[in-house]
């Protein structure tokens, strides 16, 4: 729009005295996803070019100016990034003016903010410890089901049939007592009886960004952050009113020999999900349910997935706030689990068919209910104060099936599970050079089942575990440096007997260099038993797992030297290597009855380089990364057992992406390359191990209110397996329409 | 930058090559000549446990001095730690094609093996058996690969060599 026309215009404005208008629109990406709190300015040429107006865009990303002067106006949008842009206009006045900005993806990032490394707000390159974020737009565009399918792409983090490790943490339990912590918008989300995650309890189109924070995080969250902790924040619930459709649809490659076929249709997955919110300068809430079903890729992979969650937001005045969240999900799902070896079905005649299970667990089931309930009260009476209030409610529930089961155990196998949470805490910054951050925490969890009762014979009992604690962390400013010390104490209580006391200091620094930043940390680690680890009795494979209430807490050190680089402006990278010292790691281990038990090894040493780069070279519009991670993972030696590799633990393991983006197109793929596991499986001694070399590629169309995704999932439809006799996803074509209003 | 793509590139075809993955593989493998199929363990394993033989006889045998008729030489044992022994074990008994009267599991207690010790060192510790009659034994026609020859090693439930000879009638 040319300045000619303007300035009659202007004039003419002038001339009727303070007239305004309105401009209204959207910030998203070159994508179309809405980019929240994007800063918008207005500029105007009326006395000189000056900006007029400034705001940031809601949660949907949209963003309001009223009384606008009319006559010529730029407007820009900017975000972290992203490069600018702006639009010019011509406001008459009494105008409604919409400008839509689409921002194209920037490699020269600036820090974006964080809130799990420190339990506060912060910079990302002020964290001490590796950070890694997901954010909404990265993982829309993996077009997932759950949220776990974007967070296993993450770099250094890998799940094995459901159970994540970042830097090789927590190795394969079958989803028992998971090193890694989960929150959800900061409040423990981990199972009460199992310590595992439910990673489908908040649905995907809820979670504004994922924070995985790599190493030890015992010193700030206790027990379950040994490896790390993986934090969902859900959206901010904006002003007005808004709704979400988001539809899902796909298939299931069948299995690429035809002496592997076990069904003669294809199997489809398909759900939908419904959300909306209304919101108001003091209060607001949203509402959010969902479906899905999904026939698998297996025999006996069916599965059926409800869920409901709320969320309500309370600012009686600007310094406070009140948060409700609460959610439910349900699912029941055949367990398709262990594919089935010689002889344990019709084999034709193969040494595996890894699309069958063994005739014996023909007709297992698994009911998985689970909800949780959050209360958040957040008071900020200063700039040099805040403190929050939480209590958290986390309840599961499941009953596993087992119709051929033998005697003396049951047919099923269930447990309830409670976990009580409530947490105090503070954030003072008495200066700027310092920010002191302390508070107590406390969780009981209780559990009634049959299967961590204790009772070899399957009988049911009921046990708890109290976990209370208090801790405090400073960041001083010495210089350029941020240096970080703090510690927990953590007290544990079993079944109501003695307290068994857990110290978790960590110190740490980061010093800015003219491209980057170094960052170092130590820490203790340390993670309190599960109830179920402590009190499982049950059959498994054809093995009695039998209890062992004396079993200890596992603890360690882990240390990390990082280095961030942004030499040039197309090219930033991270590095960073880490060194976890573990004592009592607990583990399950076959004892020489033929008897499966958890028990606390001698010692455990994961050593590793973790290095991601990520360059948009030749344009702004392809942005690609690498990931890479090499983990030397061992048992010690002791008096009776030589060194060897820990379990479920790959060497290597690598991520390339690329992502090409224009205007409202995009394409992109992922390899996920993870080696073989140095040592087999002890349970299935003579089972091949295999790489996973995985391939997804995607593609993208928005256009306004309505973003469609489309993905194939392992295109290459690679067949290998992580977890034992458990075959990983197939090739899966599945496609995603959401609109949002 | 095109020499860096290009690099990127040829990382991940080749470690697209790197594998295949899992891909069927047949118990008795093509070409293969002799019998295959599990063995299913049962009991605890005895203490002095050498080894456990799987082996054919093309006659079953008449007498001691016939013992060490049997085939393949050496014979295939099979694996015996508790994983291994806790589910249905692959075995793979190469021979010639023919007819066999008695394919077993021998077990082998620790010593040196002489036609004089083979009744205090060797048990038989299963067999396989006649789908239509398992009183006795199963006849094997081998041709080529021959596959679903399993049975049963019952270590709670075991013969010696003087248990056979002179063999009873009633008796596999």
């Amino acid at each position: 729009m040319k300045a000619s026309f303007a300035l009659p215009l202007l004039f003419a404005a002038r001339l009727a005295g303070q007239e305004t208008g309105i401009v209204y629109g959207s910030v998203t990406d070159s994508s179309g996803t809405a980019l929240p709190r994007a800063f918008v300015r207005v500029t105007s040429r009326a006395g000189g070019v000056r900006v007029i107006a400034t705001a940031s865009t809601d949660a949907g990303g949209a963003y309001r100016f009223d009384s606008l002067p009319v006559g010529w106006l730029r407007i820009e949008a900017g975000s972290i990034g992203y490069r600018q842009a702006s639009d010019t206009l011509i406001l008459r006045a009494g105008d409604s003016t919409r400008v839509d900005l689409h921002l194209p993806p920037s490699a020269v990032l600036l820090s974006p903010t964080i809130v799990t490394a420190a339990k506060r707000s912060q910079l990302l390159d002020q964290a001490i410890t590796s950070v890694v974020l997901l954010e909404q737009r990265q993982i829309a565009q993996q077009a997932v089901n759950r949220i776990d399918e974007a967070v296993d792409r993450a770099p250094g983090v890998q799940f094995i049939s459901g159970q994540v490790n970042i830097r090789g943490s927590s190795g394969f339990v079958q989803g028992l007592g998971s090193r890694v912590l989960l929150l959800v918008d900061g409040v423990p989300a981990n199972q009460g009886d199992r310590g595992g995650i439910n990673w489908d309890v908040i649905p995907v189109d809820r979670v504004e960004r994922v924070e995985v924070v790599k190493g030890a995080g015992s010193a700030l969250y206790g027990s379950s952050a040994f490896g790390g902790v993986v934090n969902l924040i859900t959206r901010e619930l904006p002003e007005g009113w808004h709704g979400l459709m988001r539809a899902t649809m796909g298939a299931y490659a069948n299995p690429p020999h035809e002496v592997w076929r076990f069904r003669d249709f294809t199997g489809i997955q398909d759900g939908v999900d419904v959300a909306g919110s209304y919101g108001r300068d003091a209060l607001r809430g949203g509402l959010s349910i969902g479906a899905r079903h999904s026939d698998g890729y297996r025999q006996q992979d069916q599965a059926d997935h409800w869920q409901v969650t709320g969320k309500g937001d309370w600012k009686p005045r600007p310094a406070i706030r009140v948060s409700l969240s609460a959610a439910w999900a349900s699912d029941q799902y055949g367990v398709p689990e262990p594919w089935c070896g010689i002889g344990d079905c019709d084999d034709r005649g193969e040494a595996n068919q890894p699309f069958k299970i063994d005739t014996a667990n023909l007709g297992n089931r698994t009911r998985s209910d689970k909800g949780y309930l959050t209360a958040l009260v957040t008071r900020t009476p200063s700039q040099r104060l805040t403190w929050l209030a939480r209590a958290s409610w986390l309840r599961t529930r499941f009953t596993d099936a087992y119709p051929k089961r033998q005697p003396p155990l049951g047919n099923a196998d269930y447990a309830i599970a409670n976990r009580y949470g409530v947490e105090g805490r503070l954030v003072s910054q008495p200066d700027s050079s310092r920010v002191v951050t302390a508070g107590v925490e406390g969780a009981i969890a209780d559990v009634w089942s049959n299967i961590f009762s204790g009772d070899t014979a399957g009988g049911t009992g009921r046990h708890t575990q109290g976990e209370y604690a208090a801790y405090a962390e400073a960041e001083q400013i010495l210089g350029p440096t941020r240096v970080t010390i703090g510690a927990r104490s953590d007290f544990l209580v079993v079944d109501g007997g003695g307290f068994t006391a857990f110290v978790s200091p960590r110190v740490g620094a980061v010093w800015p260099t003219g491209n980057g930043s170094w960052r170092a940390s130590v820490g203790r680690a340390f993670r309190a038993a599960s109830l179920a680890e402590r009190f499982v009795a049950t059959s498994a494979l054809s093995f009695q797992v039998i209890p062992n209430p004396s079993l200890t807490s596992e603890e360690g050190w882990s240390t990390e030297l990082g280095r961030s680089w942004r030499g040039v402006s197309w090219l930033r990278g991270d590095a960073a290597l880490f060194w976890t010292e573990a004592r009592r790691l607990i583990e399950p281990v076959f004892t020489p009855a033929a008897q499966i038990q958890f028990q606390n090894l001698q010692r455990a040493r994961l050593v590793g380089l973790d290095l991601s780069v990520t360059a948009t070279p030749v344009t702004s519009r392809l942005s690609t990364t690498l990931a890479y991670q090499y983990l030397h993972a061992r048992e010690l030696q002791t008096d009776t057992a030589p060194q060897r590799p820990l379990l479920f633990r790959p060497r290597h393991l690598l991520t390339l992406s690329a992502d090409y983006a224009v205007d409202r197109y995009s394409v992109g793929a992922d390899f996920r390359y993870s080696s073989r596991y140095e040592r087999g499986d002890p349970l299935f001694t003579q089972d091949e191990r295999f790489s996973a070399q995985v391939l997804d590629l995607r593609a993208g169309w928005t256009n306004g209110s309505l973003d469609v995704r489309v993905k194939v999932a392992n295109a290459l439809n690679y067949i290998y397996n992580l977890a034992p006799r458990t075959l990983e996803p197939v090739r899966t074509l599945t496609l995603v329409a959401a609109y949002t209003r | 930058m095109t020499a860096t793509r290009l690099g990127l590139v040829a990382v991940v075809l080749s470690l697209a090559g790197c594998g295949d993955g899992l891909t069927p593989h047949p118990i008795c493998p093509a070409g293969f000549s002799g019998v295959c199929g599990t063995v299913t363990f049962r009991g605890a394993l005895p203490d002095s446990t050498d080894a456990v033989y799987v082996v054919a006889y093309a006659a079953f045998p008449e007498s001691a001095a016939a013992l060490f008729t049997f085939q393949p030489f050496p014979p295939p044992s099979l694996a015996l730690d508790s994983a291994a022994r806790a589910a249905p074990q692959l075995y793979q008994l190469p021979l010639p094609n023919g007819t066999y009267h008695w394919v077993l599991a021998a077990w082998k207690k620790v010593g040196t093996l002489t036609p004089a010790s083979a009744d205090s060192l060797l048990r038989e510790a299963g067999y396989y058996r006649d789908p239509a009659d398992t009183t006795k034994a199963g006849v094997v026609a081998v041709s080529g690969a021959t596959t679903g020859i399993d049975f049963l090693v019952d270590f709670t439930n075991m013969h010696p060599v003087s248990y056979y000879f002179p063999p009873l009638a009633s008796r596999p």
